[in-house]
């Protein structure tokens, strides 16, 4: 003991020495929000972990001419002008327990659902360098959702990131529960992101997966939506830090970040109070970036491992062509659009067809499942476009080869409905459309 | 005595006190002392304070902290060496090759005078139907790709760098801002197995690095494009995926650098900013540059400021359209935004200038109909409403085509198409010689003789 502490005495003074952290007390002089402005603290670095007179922690983010600005990330009690603010003299690092499957975790390492901090924990960098160009590696393996309309027509393969949008209550969550749910033994670890959810919401989705075993191999990280803001910003980060330490362990990874809009919005909010200036629809003009850093930490590793994102974006009115959703979808390698009026029919899932992209396609689906997938959203889509011009036709004006692509497409359209949680495994899917489409 | 020290340090931007004046804006300093060497570039001075953006992660940065002057600013290979390498936006090789003794350049350099500027050129054809046909491309021109998230841009560009590239075999330079590594990554492996990357620099600035990464790896790339054609006095090609990206990063440094924003976050900056590269792209006596850039439109509005300042640089547009995309039908060309400087009788003929005439006056009818039949259904046409209304459907039709990197969405191997054949067989159909044969038959096909052949 007595050992460590003439260490700690020599580091220090090693430190006045070089002239380093001379002065580690500083003193709150400004409380905004959950932003706190400091004076003092000469040696804090950029992104260090602060400490508040043992009742908050936050960490440093931004150091300006006079004074340091600390982001709050946790509080147990008021915070006063003066009160001292010391510097830790080390980087603000999310907490992770390897014992966190199957359970709802924050990013500090503690058990949501009794409060109680692991006792295996790890610490994990939260802002990382991007995975180098050259460490990737070529997305090609199948990752099956279980679901016709995403693994025949728009498929989505380990290591993409296909992106979930549409309106509130048309289903987007369920796309990433149906996916989650249909790993089960395919020795894939997932990881459900949960960014500003109400409580609610997070606990149904717990006993969602954990009544269909889902559980056993995933981990919910979640900010609740009355969070301190700062942390619902970095939550989906340190989702990804988890993700992308498996990643480079060699396992298969995969992530649902639910959502990017409300995320976007915390984002927004932090950036007003702050004083950046705000670039279009107010949103920090960095958002992209934001988006961009988060979602670019999917990707097939050269070693084997993969980290495949399934974001989901809430859009207002249908309209996937706002500023937020169309950032995201220009990261992203595809997005499965879902629409109220299909929800409404009962074409559920609700996704529509001609909006919905796929950027890597066959690449990432089986020979066969390719030769059927491609046959299948031609013909799909050739139907869905000629919907709305026949729509008033007579069938008995239509030349026959009209009227049969018509039906078929009909029948098509139809076999693609699909329940909840009732995955259809390939080799079925590859037999669902016999007869309907013309294979040669 | 070092340069100066930090004294306030944000995500993107570092204030340095200065102990020096000799300083000038673009010089690049970087930190002394530790290990791991922070790097920035100077963007403003006032009095004995510079404000510097920094190329990396400013994590873990204190104040305190002397800085010093890394001699030469920002410099990129310029040599024969860049070709067959892959760089980042600092000029450094990220492919694990090395240079053996570099020869460098400043990034900021060049600027063109008007007598260097040379506007001939020959056409050149992409194989492409649409293009061809509704867009030609010559020789140092500048050609825009715009369209919304997911309507395909970088498919189309991939498709005129195999197109394009592989039949002219002249050097090329492909500049990746902002867009997704593992594109980057896909392209570079295509070329690799293609041996076509022999022939080509890549330089990356792709989405996942900060602002300043991603705004100087035009210049960078650029720099290495005026290599080849000041000093070698080819004709390059040159790609660019995508330039939107360059005023997009521009607008977060300026944003830290808490100037005034005009419309939408943009910076005060932005029409200079983008003819400060646009400008260096151009052809002299020597040797040309052909360009083609990518435009991603933000939340599909067309009358975005930067999409705005970008187009007024291009002798020719392609306009992806998210309307067309949606049916499906590929590559999803806006015809009536499509335009170029070659559709001109004196370029390319009568008989093309009149046939996209024809083809236009066609669609525009077409468009209207397509209401009428919505509300009152087909049989209420006139009989040659009828017909415009079919062979629109049909030239519609026509005008996809399989591509070759797209192979992996169609299952139908890629197709180039030479433009005789376009014109006949659009003539063709506008004739009514197809009058009798089924839409759906006109879909991703090459010309019309290949068709019938089999």
């Amino acid at each position: 003991m007595s050992k460590h502490v003439e260490e700690l005495v020599d580091r220090k003074c090693r430190d006045i020495m070089d002239r380093k952290n001379i002065h580690e007390v500083g003193r709150v002089a400004g409380i905004k929000n959950y932003i706190i402005e400091v004076e003092g603290l000469d040696g804090a670095a950029y992104f260090e972990k602060i400490v508040i007179d043992g009742k908050a922690e936050g960490y440093v983010s931004a150091i300006g001419r006079n004074r340091i600005y600390v982001a709050l990330i946790r509080k147990t009690d008021d915070i006063y002008v003066g009160d001292a603010v010391h510097t830790t003299g080390v980087e603000f690092k999310g907490i992770f327990s390897p014992d966190s499957i199957g359970h709802i975790v924050d990013m500090f390492g503690v058990d949501r659902m009794n409060d109680q901090k692991f006792d295996n924990t790890i610490e994990l960098a939260i802002e990382t360098p991007p995975i180098p160009i050259m460490d990737r590696g070529k997305v090609s393996r199948p990752m099956q959702t279980g679901i016709t309309g995403v693994d025949m027509i728009y498929p989505v393969g380990k290591g993409q990131r296909q992106l979930i949008i549409g309106d509130k209550r048309t289903g987007k969550t369920q796309i990433c529960l149906d996916a989650i749910v249909n790993q089960k033994g395919r020795d894939m670890l997932c990881i459900y992101i949960a960014v500003g959810k109400t409580k609610k919401e997070i606990k149904n989705v717990f006993y969602e997966l954990l009544k269909r075993g889902a559980m056993e191999y995933t981990i919910i990280i979640s900010a609740f939506n009355d969070e301190f803001p700062p942390v619902i910003k970095t939550t989906p980060f340190m989702g990804l830090a988890v993700a992308e330490k498996y990643m480079l362990e060699g396992r298969d990874v995969l992530v649902c970040i639910d959502d990017l809009k409300r995320h976007a919005d915390v984002c927004r909010e932090i950036g007003l109070l702050t004083g950046t200036v705000p670039g279009r629809d107010a949103y920090p003009s960095d958002i992209f970036y934001t988006h961009a850093r988060l979602l670019e930490r999917g990707c097939q590793h050269k070693d084997g491992g993969s980290v495949t994102i399934l974001p989901i974006c809430e859009t207002k009115g249908g309209d996937i062509t706002d500023y937020i959703s169309s950032n995201i979808i220009s990261i992203t390698d595809g997005q499965i659009v879902l629409s109220t009026k299909n929800f409404e029919k009962g074409n559920k899932p609700a996704i529509e067809y001609g909006l919905s992209v796929s950027r890597l396609g066959g690449a990432v689906q089986t020979r066969e499942m390719k030769a059927v997938g491609a046959v299948v959203r031609r013909q799909l889509l050739a139907y869905l476009e000629k919907c709305d011009v026949y729509e008033l036709a007579n069938e008995d004006e239509m030349s026959p080869e009209l009227l049969k692509s018509m039906r078929n497409g009909k029948a098509i359209r139809n076999k693609l409905r699909q329940y909840k949680f009732s995955p259809i495994p390939p080799e079925e899917m590859q037999h669902m459309f016999d007869g309907l489409v013309d294979m040669s | 005595m070092s340069l100066g020290r930090i004294i306030a340090v944000s995500s993107m931007r570092v204030e340095i006190l200065l102990d020096k004046t000799d300083v000038r804006v673009k010089d690049i300093v970087e930190t002394v002392g530790s290990d791991h060497k922070n790097r920035f570039e100077i963007a403003q001075i006032e009095g004995n304070l510079a404000i510097a953006v920094p190329f990396d992660s400013v994590i873990g940065l204190t104040r305190g902290v002397e800085v010093d002057r890394v001699d030469g600013g920002l410099r990129t290979e310029y040599s024969d060496e860049i070709l067959g390498k892959v760089f980042d936006s600092y000029g450094r090789l990220i492919d694990g090759n090395t240079i053996e003794n570099p020869h460098t350049k400043n990034v900021y350099e060049r600027n063109m005078a008007l007598k260097e500027i040379n506007t001939d050129g020959q056409i050149l054809w992409t194989g492409i139907k649409v293009l061809d046909f509704f867009a030609p491309m010559q020789k140092g021109y500048k050609m825009g790709l715009l369209g919304g998230a997911g309507v395909g841009k970088t498919v189309l560009i991939k498709e005129l760098i195999h197109n394009v590239y592989k039949f002219l075999q002249s050097n090329s330079v492909f500049i990746g801002v902002g867009e997704r590594s593992r594109e980057g990554k896909e392209l570079y492996d295509e070329m690799i197995e293609g041996d076509l990357l022999s022939k080509m620099s890549i330089t990356f600035g792709q989405m996942g690095e900060n602002s300043m990464s991603r705004s100087r790896a035009v210049f960078s790339g650029l720099t290495q494009a005026e290599f080849l054609r000041d000093e070698l006095k080819q004709d390059v090609l040159l790609f660019v995926d995508n330039i939107y990206r360059f005023v997009q990063a521009s607008s977060e440094i300026s944003a830290e650098l808490e100037n005034m924003p005009i419309d939408n976050g943009y910076p005060p900056t932005l029409l200079s900013d983008v003819s400060q590269i646009e400008e260096r792209i151009n052809s002299t006596e020597d040797g040309s540059i052909t360009s083609f850039q990518t435009v991603f439109i933000p939340a599909d509005d067309y009358n975005d400021a930067a999409v705005h300042a970008i187009t007024s640089h291009f002798d020719g547009q392609i306009v992806l359209d998210r309307k067309v995309a949606e049916k499906g039908l590929y590559p999803a060309v806006n015809v009536f935004r499509t335009s170029s400087k070659m559709i001109d009788i004196e370029k390319v003929g009568e008989r093309h200038y009149n046939l996209v005439a024809e083809v236009l006056r066609y669609m525009t009818r077409y468009e209207e109909l397509e209401e009428i039949v919505a509300v009152l259904g087909i049989e209420e046409l006139s009989k040659e409403d009828y017909n415009i209304f079919y062979r629109s459907r049909k030239l519609r039709n026509y005008f996809t085509q399989p591509m070759f990197v797209a192979e992996q969405f169609t299952n139908i191997p890629g197709r180039f198409v030479k433009i005789e054949d376009v014109l006949d067989d659009v003539e063709a159909i506008l004739a009514g010689k197809y009058d009798t044969t089924d839409e759906n038959r006109f879909l991703y096909i090459s010309n019309l003789y290949d068709y019938k052949k089999g």
